[in-house]
């Protein structure tokens, strides 16, 4: 039934089901994403993401977009299997649209949360065989409370809310610290950073992350590499152009002492 | 009793005959290009009658609420699960009509045991090049035709046909604005409500004769006039098709100050 505006529902109506498990004990060595942030600065929230996807020790691309945009006000980063992450996206795109379009009113805020939540418990077969575990952020905006809004994952599809910050994928439990850290005795808290100060913080922590965690990708400078950086405000989301990350990487991250 | 075949084409006749009469006194929809996009202009009372379909699709409708929620919604599941099996970019306006539409509306009018649609439809599909974008219109029998720069739904062919006219001579050569385009399209619906009015009257006098010929378009301060009198009791319902909107929805309905902008202060009720 159409009527409620659950596209996921017509998904399974049609014998569409996400996620396949595979009996344990398949060695396939699989692709994976990897560090992803998210943290509260004064105008919204601030998420990124590194580049880098790999399968066991081999690199498989350098260019992944792991922070991708559901709505204009909403955005979900992605750690773990790419392959089931970019499939929850294109799923929730279309739930989120397809509930505006038959309902004439956007999805509330808690409603995208749950929507996420499903996604995960109906994949936990797949996450639980090793070739469908992902761990996302979610970010948005959330109109009735007017403020933006972080909330993390894990596998199975329990949420919590991120309060300053949250972190995902193999390379977060190296920035983790440093987020509580700054937060704690920066002198002011994350959430009261402007918009400049917290790119900088983010791309120092990815290029920290890529320091220590050999499936992060840090900066490419030849390559002109930079990582995702998306904000979100309640005008919507928006991407840091390379342009602007390129000089503050320059300035602001290498060798700054 | 339908059992024999002229029984069954007297049936559809009929059919005909109960459709038009129902359909007489819809707010017609005009939907047209501009500079920037796509326009659909209506007005209503209470039920919507714009609303958006896919990323690039817009429908208008005329007809019973009920009928056009049923088919939005069936038009709805198709374009999402195509955009989602294949992709947004095979999610058409001629497919959705020849797939989506016209095969059921044509099967709901000629099975004469059942309750046909009363429904007249129009999509309209913003292209990404400008100068591409088309309009299909569907009629209560399941015949539908693309145009392109402009559509129309009203009462009846005749009337629609003059619609088009008038917004064809007011001419598109060099692309409208918005703004250009919400008063043309405003004068469009004037001059189609005026001429369903018209012939309704003629109907109730039975002077058939009479309905017909026109010599001359009613002018700018009549439609506006009429426009006026509408909005007394019904609103104005406007959306678009914005090419450089952000994101891939590029639907958007218009603001109250958006179209109040299109009834000139002058002509406005005295407050």
């Amino acid at each position: 039934m159409g009527m409620q505006g659950d596209f996921l529902q017509l998904l399974k109506e049609q014998g569409y089901q996400i996620g396949t498990s595979v009996p344990a004990g398949t060695e396939v060595e699989i692709t994976r994403g990897t560090t992803i942030l998210a943290m509260k600065y004064r105008d919204g929230v601030l998420v990124a993401g590194d580049r880098r996807a790999t399968a066991g020790n081999m690199v498989m691309y350098d260019r992944t977009d792991k922070v991708l945009e559901l709505d204009r006000h909403s955005v979900m980063a992605i750690a773990g299997v790419p392959a089931t992450a970019y499939e929850m996206v294109r799923v929730l795109e279309h739930s989120f649209k397809y509930y505006r379009r038959t309902q004439l009113q956007e999805l509330s805020f808690e409603g995208k949360l749950r929507a996420v939540s499903k996604l995960l418990k109906d994949n936990v077969a797949a996450a639980l065989a090793g070739t469908g575990a992902v761990a996302p952020i979610f970010a948005g905006y959330d109109f009735e409370q007017s403020s933006a809004k972080i909330f993390f994952y894990d596998i199975l599809g329990a949420e919590f809310e991120g309060v300053e910050y949250a972190v995902s994928g193999s390379g977060s439990p190296t920035i983790r610290g440093i987020l509580h850290y700054l937060n704690t005795w920066n002198g002011q808290p994350l959430a009261a950073l402007p918009e400049e100060e917290a790119t900088i913080q983010a791309l120092r922590l990815l290029t920290c992350a890529a320091e220590f965690d050999s499936a992060t990708g840090g900066v490419n400078h030849e390559a002109n590499l930079y990582p995702v950086v998306k904000l979100i405000t309640e005008r919507g989301v928006r991407t840091v152009p390379d342009g602007t990350l390129k000089p503050l990487f320059e300035s602001k991250v290498t060798r700054h002492v | 009793m339908y059992e024999e075949p002229y029984r069954w084409v007297e049936a559809v006749g009929n059919r005909r005959q109960y459709l038009d009469e129902q359909l007489k006194q819809g707010s017609p929809v005009v939907a047209l290009s501009y500079a920037d996009g796509t326009l659909l202009l209506t007005v209503s009372r209470g039920t919507p009658k714009l609303y958006e379909i896919y990323d690039r699709i817009a429908l208008g409708g005329v007809g019973h609420p009920a009928d056009l929620e049923k088919l939005r919604f069936s038009l709805l599941e198709m374009a999402h699960l195509e955009g989602f099996n294949r992709s947004p970019s095979d999610v058409t306006g001629a497919r959705m009509m020849k797939l989506g539409l016209a095969p059921i509306i044509k099967q709901a009018f000629e099975e004469i045991f059942k309750a046909p649609f009363i429904v007249k439809i129009l999509l309209a599909e913003l292209s990404l090049k400008p100068g591409k974008d088309t309009f299909l219109t569907i009629d209560y029998d399941g015949t539908f035709e693309e145009t392109s720069g402009c559509a129309v739904l009203a009462a009846t062919k005749a009337i629609q046909a003059r619609m088009v006219a008038y917004l064809k001579q007011a001419g598109h050569a060099p692309p409208l604005s918005l703004d250009a385009a919400l008063a043309l399209a405003a004068k469009a619906w004037a001059l189609g409500s005026l001429a369903q009015a018209a012939e309704t009257e003629a109907d109730r006098k039975d002077e058939k004769e009479s309905a017909t010929p026109v010599a001359q378009e009613p002018d700018d301060a009549a439609l506006l006039a009429h426009l006026r009198d509408t909005l007394a009791d019904k609103t104005l319902e406007g959306a678009v098709l914005e090419r450089q909107a952000p994101g891939s929805s590029k639907y958007r309905a218009l603001t109250g100050e958006e179209l109040a902008s299109l009834v000139p202060k002058s002509a406005q009720a005295p407050a």
